[in-house]
């Protein structure tokens, strides 16, 4: 049971990382990271990017549970 | 103030984002208190309370900061935002150096999105890096060298690789939280997550100080209040350098003649010299860290140990000084490149009354913000030196609720985003007035 969730936890992280790598960067980085100026982000997302997101809460959400699952599971 | 927020809240579409940002902020506080699977929970605590006794919890100071006490508690947001901080300086180094990264700057927009890419995949790699020194240090007990208890749970190499990941895509997902709130929600998010790791330790200090003595707690909230307004003042400080417009006759119709000003902050380079200056003063603590406990001490590794470790030592106070002083110059060097304000200037038809345009222009800019840099570094070290030096002459803890780094970062978020937040308000009111 453990090594099942532990291994679920390990996909799940992994997809994770995959998933926000693949969005596009909204912050400016460094840059405007306190008191640049304001960057304006006109135009909605694209339906790749509101799919990803979805996507990406989705995997989100099994990866916290996952972690709650575990952490409860391996409580001495 | 108050009526700024109650006229943020009546606005739907400004209401939506501030509760958002709100909601971001939870989750973001709740991964940082949740333990990492495979922690020993307990334990952990026990140890923190022993080390915030004595003062081997300060050996961590700055990142314990920057994670507003998860680190230490091994959460899954552990590492919290100091990956993506520290690549993004690593990159921000890099541009001078690497000619390709230079021309990805040069090129606008498209270039920045490149180099945000870079940093995104690199702050991944450094997370990785990061979270097995700590999980490896919490194996071995180095963690907390004074306490005796176990802090994980399990030995073997699979739980420990599963804790290693976890923290790994942790920080993957604060990176997204920070964007998801500069996009969709209110101010930059990666400097209002920061924000609130800072925020976060408040309270409990405050508590620690108000037992230690009453006393000591109302001082330090008046000389905290009276930082704060010394921040706020100088934050604000600028000078305006005036612009004069040619009018130019196009057709039947007049443009131009218009007066404006180039506002130059006394600190253009804003808080990040500081964080600059913290990450890399960190390096040597590190490495006594890691190579400290061995049976032959290098020599360099011993000196680094008697002198660069102590927050209290005046080399390391120099040190951090200089830095400071060195990165502010380097910084506003970066943001601020007089050549190319003077030229798009010199495009539209503007000058500085008395100044000829182009390269004198440009001498001249130059000339005025090297000067008001002057004034604008040492603010920024001595600020930041305060608790170092309220550390040795009063014995306050080092994570001091005002020290010169939190009240900076504080001040400054704040400021930027109730200042964002009134420019949207502006704008909702003049669309409103012009229906």
């Amino acid at each position: 049971m453990i090594i099942g969730i532990s291994i679920a936890l390990i996909l799940a992280s992994a997809l994770m990382v995959l998933l926000v790598l693949l969005h596009k960067g909204k912050g400016g980085g460094l840059s405007d990271l306190f008191g640049g100026g304001f960057s304006s982000s006109f135009g909605g997302s694209s339906v790749v990017e509101r799919n990803l997101d979805r996507l990406t809460v989705i995997t989100g959400t099994v990866w916290f549970v996952c972690i709650i699952a575990l952490g409860l599971l391996l409580k001495p | 103030m108050l009526t700024a927020i109650t006229r943020a809240f009546r606005t739907p579409d400004l209401r939506n984002k501030l509760l958002f940002t709100l909601g971001i902020i939870a989750l973001f506080r709740l991964g940082s208190v949740l333990p990492t699977p495979g922690v020993n929970a307990q334990n952990v605590a026990l140890c923190l309370d022993q080390a915030q006794a004595g003062d081997a919890g300060n050996i961590y100071g700055m990142v314990q900061l920057f994670s507003g006490g998860a680190l230490l508690k091994l959460s899954v947001f552990a590492l919290g935002i100091m990956p993506y901080i520290t690549a993004s300086i690593i990159l921000q180094l890099l541009t001078v150096v690497i000619p390709r990264l230079e021309a990805l700057k040069k090129e606008g927009q498209a270039g920045t999105a490149k180099i945000t890419q870079y940093t995104r995949y690199l702050t991944i790699g450094l997370a990785v890096l990061q979270s097995t020194a700590f999980i490896a240090l919490a194996r071995s007990g180095q963690l907390f060298p004074s306490c005796k208890e176990q802090v994980l749970l399990s030995q073997e190499i699979f739980p420990l690789v599963t804790m290693v990941i976890t923290m790994t895509a942790g920080t993957a997902v604060i990176m997204w939280l920070g964007e998801l709130v500069t996009d969709r929600g209110v101010g930059n998010g990666m400097s209002i997550l920061i924000f609130t790791q800072v925020i976060a330790v408040f309270p409990s200090e405050l508590i620690n100080i108000y037992r230690l003595s009453p006393f000591k707690f109302v001082v330090v909230m008046v000389v905290g209040v009276v930082m704060i307004g010394v921040v706020v003042f100088i934050e604000q400080a600028q000078r305006r350098i005036p612009v004069q417009y040619a009018k130019r006759m196009v057709g039947r119709r007049m443009y131009g003649g218009t007066s404006t000003y180039i506002p130059l902050k006394v600190n253009q380079a804003g808080i990040i010299p500081v964080i600059f200056a913290s990450s890399l003063l960190y390096l040597p603590q590190l490495l006594v860290t890691l190579f400290g406990n061995s049976s032959q001490p290098n020599a360099v590794i011993e000196w680094l140990a008697q002198n660069m470790v102590r927050g209290d030592h005046p080399i390391y106070m120099a040190v951090f000084f200089l830095l400071i002083i060195f990165f502010t110059y380097f910084y506003v060097s970066i943001t601020f490149n007089p050549p190319e304000v003077a030229d798009n200037m010199k495009k539209y038809g503007g000058f500085i009354p008395g100044i000829r345009p182009g390269r004198p222009t440009a001498e001249y800019l130059n000339y005025v913000l090297t000067r008001l840099t002057a004034a604008g570094a040492p603010y920024l070290g001595v600020i930041s030196l305060i608790p170092i030096i309220a550390l040795a002459v009063a014995g306050a803890s080092q994570n001091f609720p005002f020290g010169g780094t939190s009240i900076l970062i504080m001040v400054g978020v704040g400021l930027d985003t109730v200042k964002q937040i009134e420019s949207q308000l502006q704008q909702r009111n003049y669309e409103g007035f012009l229906r």
